[in-house]
């Protein structure tokens, strides 16, 4: 990348872009990469960042992570804070797919015990869970309880049935964000959304049976707090968001905010950031309508979990109890929130938004559930289907430094048709299944598409954000059973 | 082809630019190369007919309202859809459609990529010489 040079150089591992580098910029970018990851990001997240330093009422500085790459307006990986009443708010600083999470539960099982099952229990939850085009879910819910669903999220599941006790406790925010108006939610959405409940979408959703990567544990003693004990113990994690419920939600209210950015006096640098003050009717409805659609997301994970609990009942002919099947937990990945935060010597409430970058709280925050609060919150950071996943805590450095936010994933570095022109589905599926990978896909050409060769490498997504210091690495997760939607 | 996909304007995503001698022409042309995206249009028979009406402050936004309402039918109706038949008003304000195809079939279809949404990214309808096109990026 041609601009490294003008960017100053803060450590090995983070760079400030000086609000010299762009007119209207009002605060610094920042970003988190080594000088190799920098060089191989694309152009447009520097023109991103930087642009979202431009956005009335930003706090400090813009944030892109080491996974970012060019997103929609925001990159994917920027993290940016408002001042609620003279900052925006941006569908573009969330994503199309709000809430957009990853969800990690437990198991007591040994890969010993599992390697045997494992296809026998894919294809179960291949059934379980139904994934790709126009799919629809097995749970049933009629208009009412919709609205429920969209105000309290995973709390509705507790009372309905559809959650164990303690799993509310252990998704960010308690499992719902407060604030839902499903009355902001457009006729369109509500249809797209209620019957998706329990369905893992398409594109690079995934459910995945995973072992912990015994010369990959760094933290045995973080570890044993989300009881992680055994060098070759399984998990399984979760990866997907609101479905067409989010979708339409979103495609609303760019419609809306492509209007009203005129109204406000804001410059248009992109369509897709498109913006409206977040104290003013067009940013309160929005923020009313994605936190139904964020409530909605974390409850279809959680119907994708109590499947999951129920496929394993059945191929282990044990009640998911015994097995030990807790979530350990769940973050947004695509989110805006408002939290209070300390910056500048003072504390105030901001309206963060976090697009594929990942809530990174560190210890003794008071939303931390009280197993995890001595430690930090658990970070979930999924990698491609091929290259594994990884466990890491929060710290006081990402509440410093990032409003406690850090990276998500690791972030595509080829095409789509590059990626299935360069390999096909069904020699893809052979090659992982040859490195003991079992995968079943909705589709083929989806399959090529998710090849882990298309994505940037997450080990050193992960070591650069560890050597930062805005998470801390605790255990790798390699894939063993994968189902792509 | 009336249309052909873009991969370098997206990582993630799928682009594709559409032309036509008419203004429903190439409605019918970016809804194809849409549907396209989400299944082998060989695998659809045109079983069911489904129309369209809709009105839109303008042309820009009546492609965009028309790619939305297909995605919405998809998830709703679960239909899919290989046949197009559009009439766009003089003004380039309203239309009325025709679209053909069927039920989505897990066994029967070649199903590809979900299509999550019709972005605004370089979003745009314009004439080029005799014929008008339309560049269009889907959030996969």
């Amino acid at each position: 990348m041609a601009q490294i040079d003008s960017f100053r150089k803060l450590t090995d591992v983070s760079w400030e872009i000086p609000t010299s580098y762009k007119q209207g910029m009002l605060v610094p970018a920042k970003l988190y990469a080594t000088r190799k990851l920098l060089e191989g990001m694309d152009s447009g997240v520097i023109e991103q960042v930087t642009n979202v330093a431009c956005l009335p009422g930003i706090v400090r500085q813009a944030y892109a992570m080491a996974d970012a790459h060019w997103g929609y307006g925001f990159p994917i990986g920027g993290v940016a804070a408002f001042e609620p009443e003279t900052g925006v708010i941006s569908p573009g600083g969330i994503g199309f797919d709000v809430n957009c999470g990853m969800r990690l539960i437990r198991t007591n099982l040994r890969y010993s015990e599992v390697k045997p099952k494992v296809k026998e229990l894919v294809d179960l939850m291949f059934k379980l869970v139904p994934a790709g085009v126009g799919v629809k879910g097995f749970l049933r819910v009629n208009e009412p309880q919709f609205d429920e669903i969209m105000t309290y999220g995973v709390k509705w599941c507790a009372e309905n049935g559809q959650a164990w006790e303690d799993d509310p406790s252990h998704v960010e925010e308690g499992g719902f964000i407060k604030g839902a108006e499903p009355a902001k939610v457009s006729r369109q959405a509500r249809s797209r959304g209620i019957d998706q409940l329990g369905t893992l979408g398409s594109g690079n959703h995934y459910l995945e049976i995973q072992v912990v990567d015994p010369a990959r544990f760094f933290d045995a003693e973080l570890g044993r707090h989300f009881g992680i004990v055994h060098p070759d113990q399984v998990l399984v994690m979760v990866h997907c968001g609101s479905r067409g419920f989010g979708h339409q939600v979103a495609s609303d209210y760019l419609r809306v905010f492509d209007g009203a950015m005129k109204r406000y006096g804001f410059a248009v640098r992109d369509r897709e950031l498109a913006c409206a003050p977040f104290s003013s009717k067009e940013g309160k409805d929005y923020y009313g309508a994605m936190v139904c659609a964020a409530n909605m997301a974390f409850t279809n994970r959680q119907i994708i979990v109590q499947q999951v609990r129920q496929a394993f009942s059945r191929v282990f002919h044990r009640d998911p109890e015994s097995m030990d099947m807790h979530l350990i937990y769940d973050v947004c990945h695509n989110i805006a929130k408002v939290e209070r935060h300390t910056y500048d010597g003072r504390s105030a409430d901001l309206l963060v938004h976090r697009k594929g970058a990942t809530r990174s709280f560190g210890p003794g925050h008071p939303d931390i559930p009280s197993p995890y609060r001595s430690i930090g919150q658990p970070v979930i950071i999924g990698g491609s289907m091929e290259t594994g996943s990884y466990l890491l805590v929060g710290t006081q450095k990402a509440m410093e430094e990032t409003f406690g936010s850090t990276a998500h994933g690791s972030g595509r570095t080829m095409s789509r048709t590059a990626a299935k022109r360069a390999v096909r589905g069904a020699e893809l599926q052979q090659k992982m299944m040859e490195r003991g990978i079992y995968v079943k896909a909705a589709t083929m050409d989806g399959l090529a598409e998710e090849a882990g060769m298309a994505y940037k490498d997450i080990s050193e997504v992960v070591a650069t954000m560890d050597e930062a210091g805005i998470s801390k690495k605790v255990v790798a997760l390699r894939p063993v059973g994968n189902i792509k939607g | 082809m009336p249309y052909k996909f873009l991969p370098d304007v997206a990582l993630a995503d799928v682009a594709f630019e559409a032309k036509a001698g008419t203004v429903g022409g190439l409605f019918e042309a970016c809804a194809t190369a849409m549907s396209d995206t989400m299944v082998d249009l060989s695998t659809v028979e045109k079983r069911t007919t489904k129309r369209i009406s809709l009105a839109s402050p303008d042309l820009d936004r009546l492609l965009y309202d028309f790619l939305t309402e297909l995605i919405i039918v998809k998830d709703v109706d679960s239909l899919l859809f290989c046949e197009f038949e559009v009439e766009v008003s003089p003004g380039g304000t309203s239309l009325e459609a025709s679209v053909r195809g069927e039920a989505i079939d897990r066994e029967k279809h070649v199903l590809r990529n979900d299509v999550k949404a019709v972005t605004m990214h370089m979003f745009g309808v314009k004439r080029d010489g005799p014929d008008w096109v339309a560049t269009v990026v889907l959030d996969i």
